[in-house]
C-alpha cells in the first residue's frame, strides 16, 4: 500500500506536471531547432512570437466567451487556436519580409541574424504588451478536472490523491496530434522531404531545383503553428503573463540545444529532459520517500534539492553538462 | 627574304612567273590538330575567368568539350584548375570570356539551377549526398524538378546500381564511399540529364571500388549519357575516356582521345609517372 502510495504521489507531483511541461518545452523546442535547421539562427524571439499567438487565441476566447460560444467541457481556447495560428503566421511572415529576408540575401552570418531575432524580440516583446498588457490573464474554461484527487481517493481508497487537470490532458494530446502531423509532414510529403534537404545540404537543395524561398516559407508557417499551440498550451496549463513567455525562450533552448539543434527527435527528448529535471530537482521527496523508506529512515526535511525559484538554473546546469561532454547534443544535431 | 629555298626566286624578275607583292591569303592551319569540337554537346569554349567578379582569373582561354554519349577526362596536376573548369560549364564560375553551349545552345548566362532543368547533371567532390535522408528520399530531392512520374527513373538508378535498391531505406550518410558516390551519382541520374558531371567520382575510394565506379560510369555513357569528368587517377581514367584534356595552370596543355594522351610521352613523363 505505501509503494502504491509512493507511486502516487509521485505520479500526482512529478510525472503529470513534468510530462505535460515537457511536451510544452517540445513543441516550442521543435519550433526553435526547425528554424535553426532551416534559416540557420537562433531565433530568440521565439518565445515572444509564442506570446503574440497565445495572446490573439486569448482576445479570441474572451470574443467567443462573450459571445456565449464555449466548447463543452475543453477550453474554449481550443476552438480560437486557429486564428491565432493565422494571426501569428501573418505577423512572422511579415516580419521575414521585412527583416530576415533582407539579410538573407546579404548572405549574412548566423550571428548577425540572431542580433536581428533580439530587435524583432523586444518589437513583439512590446506589441504583446501594449495590446494585452503587462499582467496576468486567465482564460481557461470548461471543466477544471479529469479526475480530481478527490475522486481518485474514493475509487481507490489510497490515501494519495492523484489529480490530472483538464488542461494537462490536452496538452498531452494535442502535443502528440502536433508533433505526429509535424513528422508525417517532414517524412512523407514532398515539401517536408524538401524542407529535410535544405537543411541536411543547402547547395545540393539547390542543384535539386528546391526554392529556398519556399523552403523559408513553410517554415515559418509551420513554427507559427507550433509556437501558438504550445503558447496556448502553456496558457492553459498556467496563466497567460507575457513576462513568463520571454523566460520560457530559456528551457525551450535548452532542449533544443540538448536534444541537438537541428534535429526534430532531439528538440522533444530534450524538452522531456529539460522538463523531469527542472521538477524533480525542485520537487520536495518528503512525501514519496516517507512512503518508501521504513519510519527509522523517513526524513526529517522537506528533501527538496533546489527551490522553484531556481529552476532556470537546472535547465543552465543540464545545458552546460551537454555542450561539455556532447556538444551536438543528445541526437547528433548540428555543433553550436 | 626568307630562308625558304621554295620561295627564293633566285632573281627572276620574270613577273608572269612570280607575284613581285606576294600574296596575303595564304592558308594556315590553327592548331595542327583536329579539335574535335564541332560536334561537341556540351562546350565551355575559350572560357576565361576566375571566382567572383573580381577574382583573379584561373582558367586562361580553357576549352573543354564532351561529345554525345562519350566520356570526356579533365586531367592535371594540383591546381591545374580542373574542378574549376568543369564547375565553369556548370556556371559556378563568373566568365570573362568565352562561352559555354549546350547542343548549340548559348548557356553562359544560365544559373546552374536552370542548366539542371536543361539537361545538366552534377555530381560535386564532397558534401554530393543528403547524408541524413534515405537512399530513398536522396533519388526523389534529384528528382525535384521533375512533376512527372520519376518512378522509371529510379527504377534504371536501381538496375545501375543493385547497391542501392538494397540500402533503400538506409540513410545516405552511414553507406560507405564508394556508396555514396552511387548515390551521389544516382542522384544526378533523377533529372534524366543528357550531360553528367563528375568532379572527382573516385576520391577517397580503395582501388577495387574504384574499378567498380568506372565500370558503372562506362554504363551510363552507354546509355547515350555525355559524361564529363575531372579524375586524379589519370592513367585509369584516360584508358576509359574518349576524349582526354591535360591542364596546367588553367590553360589546356595536350588534348586528344584516351589513347593518344596515354602514349604521348610528354604526357606520359609529367602526369602518369613515366
Amino acid at each position: 500500500m505505501d509503494f502504491l502510495n509512493a507511486i502516487v504521489a509521485l505520479s500526482n507531483f512529478v510525472l503529470i506536471p513534468a510530462i505535460a511541461y515537457g511536451s510544452q518545452l517540445a513543441l516550442g523546442a521543435l519550433g526553435v531547432t526547425l528554424i535553426y535547421g532551416i534559416l540557420r539562427f537562433s531565433n530568440f524571439a521565439h518565445g515572444d512570437t509564442m506570446a503574440f499567438g497565445t495572446m490573439v487565441v486569448v482576445l479570441f476566447t474572451w470574443w467567443f466567451q462573450s459571445m456565449g460560444i464555449t466548447f463543452g467541457p475543453l477550453p474554449t481556447a481550443l476552438l480560437a487556436l486557429p486564428f491565432g495560428i493565422i494571426a501569428c503566421a501573418l505577423l512572422i511572415v511579415g516580419t521575414d519580409r521585412v527583416v530576415y529576408r533582407f539579410y538573407r540575401e546579404q548572405k549574412a552570418k548566423p550571428m548577425i541574424l540572431v542580433i536581428a531575432s533580439m530587435g524583432v524580440m523586444f518589437i513583439m516583446n512590446g506589441l504583446v504588451r501594449f495590446i494585452i498588457g503587462p499582467n496576468d490573464q486567465r482564460f481557461a474554461d470548461g471543466e477544471r478536472f479529469i479526475i480530481s484527487a478527490r475522486d481518485f481517493k474514493e475509487m481507490t481508497g489510497l490515501r494519495e490523491g492523484l489529480a490530472i487537470k483538464t488542461t494537462q490532458g490536452i496538452t498531452v494530446v494535442v502535443a502528440v496530434i502536433a508533433v505526429a502531423l509535424l513528422f508525417w509532414f517532414l517524412n512523407r510529403t514532398r515539401t517536408g522531404k524538401s524542407m529535410r534537404a535544405y537543411s541536411d545540404n543547402e547547395d545540393l537543395a539547390l542543384l535539386s531545383g528546391i526554392n529556398p524561398e519556399r523552403v523559408v516559407l513553410y517554415t515559418w508557417l509551420i513554427v507559427a503553428a507550433l509556437a501558438t499551440v504550445a503558447g496556448t498550451l502553456y496558457g492553459l496549463d498556467k496563466t497567460f503573463k507575457p513576462f513568463t513567455y520571454f523566460q520560457l525562450l530559456l528551457p525551450i533552448f535548452a532542449s533544443a540545444i540538448v536534444g541537438g539543434l537541428g534535429s526534430p527527435l532531439g528538440a522533444i527528448a530534450g524538452g522531456f529532459v529539460i522538463a523531469f529535471s527542472e521538477v524533480t530537482i525542485t520537487y520536495a521527496w518528503k512525501k514519496v520517500l516517507g512512503y518508501l523508506l521504513p519510519d527509522s529512515l523517513a526524513p526529517d526535511g522537506l528533501v527538496q534539492l533546489l527551490s522553484t525559484d531556481y529552476k532556470f538554473a537546472v535547465s543552465f546546469a543540464i545545458l552546460v553538462i551537454v555542450l561539455l561532454f556532447k556538444p551536438t547534443g543528445l541526437f547528433k544535431g548540428k555543433a553550436v | 627574304m626568307t630562308s625558304n629555298p621554295y620561295q627564293d626566286d633566285r632573281g627572276n624578275k620574270d613577273r608572269t612567273i612570280t607575284n613581285p607583292s606576294g600574296s596575303t591569303m595564304t592558308a594556315a592551319t590553327g592548331t595542327d590538330h583536329e579539335m574535335n569540337t564541332g560536334h561537341a554537346f556540351l562546350i565551355g569554349d575559350s572560357m576565361t575567368g576566375g571566382y567572383g567578379k573580381t577574382g583573379p582569373d584561373i582558367l586562361h582561354d580553357c576549352t573543354i568539350a564532351v561529345n554525345r554519349g562519350e566520356i570526356a577526362v579533365i586531367v592535371g596536376p594540383n591546381g591545374a584548375g580542373k574542378s574549376t573548369a568543369m564547375k565553369a560549364t556548370f556556371g559556378m564560375l563568373h566568365l570573362r570570356e568565352g562561352s559555354v553551349r549546350l547542343g548549340g545552345e548559348d548557356i553562359t548566362d544560365l544559373t546552374p539551377q536552370a542548366r539542371v532543368a536543361k539537361g545538366m547533371g552534377f555530381v560535386p567532390q564532397t558534401s554530393n549526398i543528403f547524408t541524413s535522408m534515405t537512399v530513398e528520399e536522396n533519388l526523389e530531392m534529384g528528382a525535384f524538378i521533375r512533376t512527372d512520374d520519376f518512378r522509371d527513373t529510379m527504377a534504371q538508378v536501381y538496375d545501375l546500381f543493385p547497391i542501392l535498391k538494397e540500402k533503400r531505406n538506409q540513410a545516405a550518410g552511414e553507406l560507405s564511399g564508394g556508396q555514396r558516390q552511387q548515390v551521389a551519382v544516382g542522384r544526378a541520374l533523377m533529372t534524366q540529364p543528357k550531360v553528367l558531371l563528375l568532379d572527382e567520382p573516385t576520391a577517397g575510394v580503395s582501388p577495387i571500388v574504384m574499378d567498380e565506379l568506372f565500370d558503372r560510369i562506362i554504363e551510363v555513357a552507354r546509355t547515350g549519357i555525355s559524361i564529363l569528368m575531372v579524375e586524379q587517377n589519370a592513367r585509369q581514367a584516360l584508358e576509359i575516356a574518349d576524349k582526354g584534356y591535360v591542364l596546367v595552370q588553367g590553360a589546356n596543355a595536350h588534348t586528344g582521345t584516351g589513347k593518344e594522351l596515354l602514349a604521348d610521352p610528354e604526357v606520359r613523363q609529367s602526369f602518369l609517372g613515366g
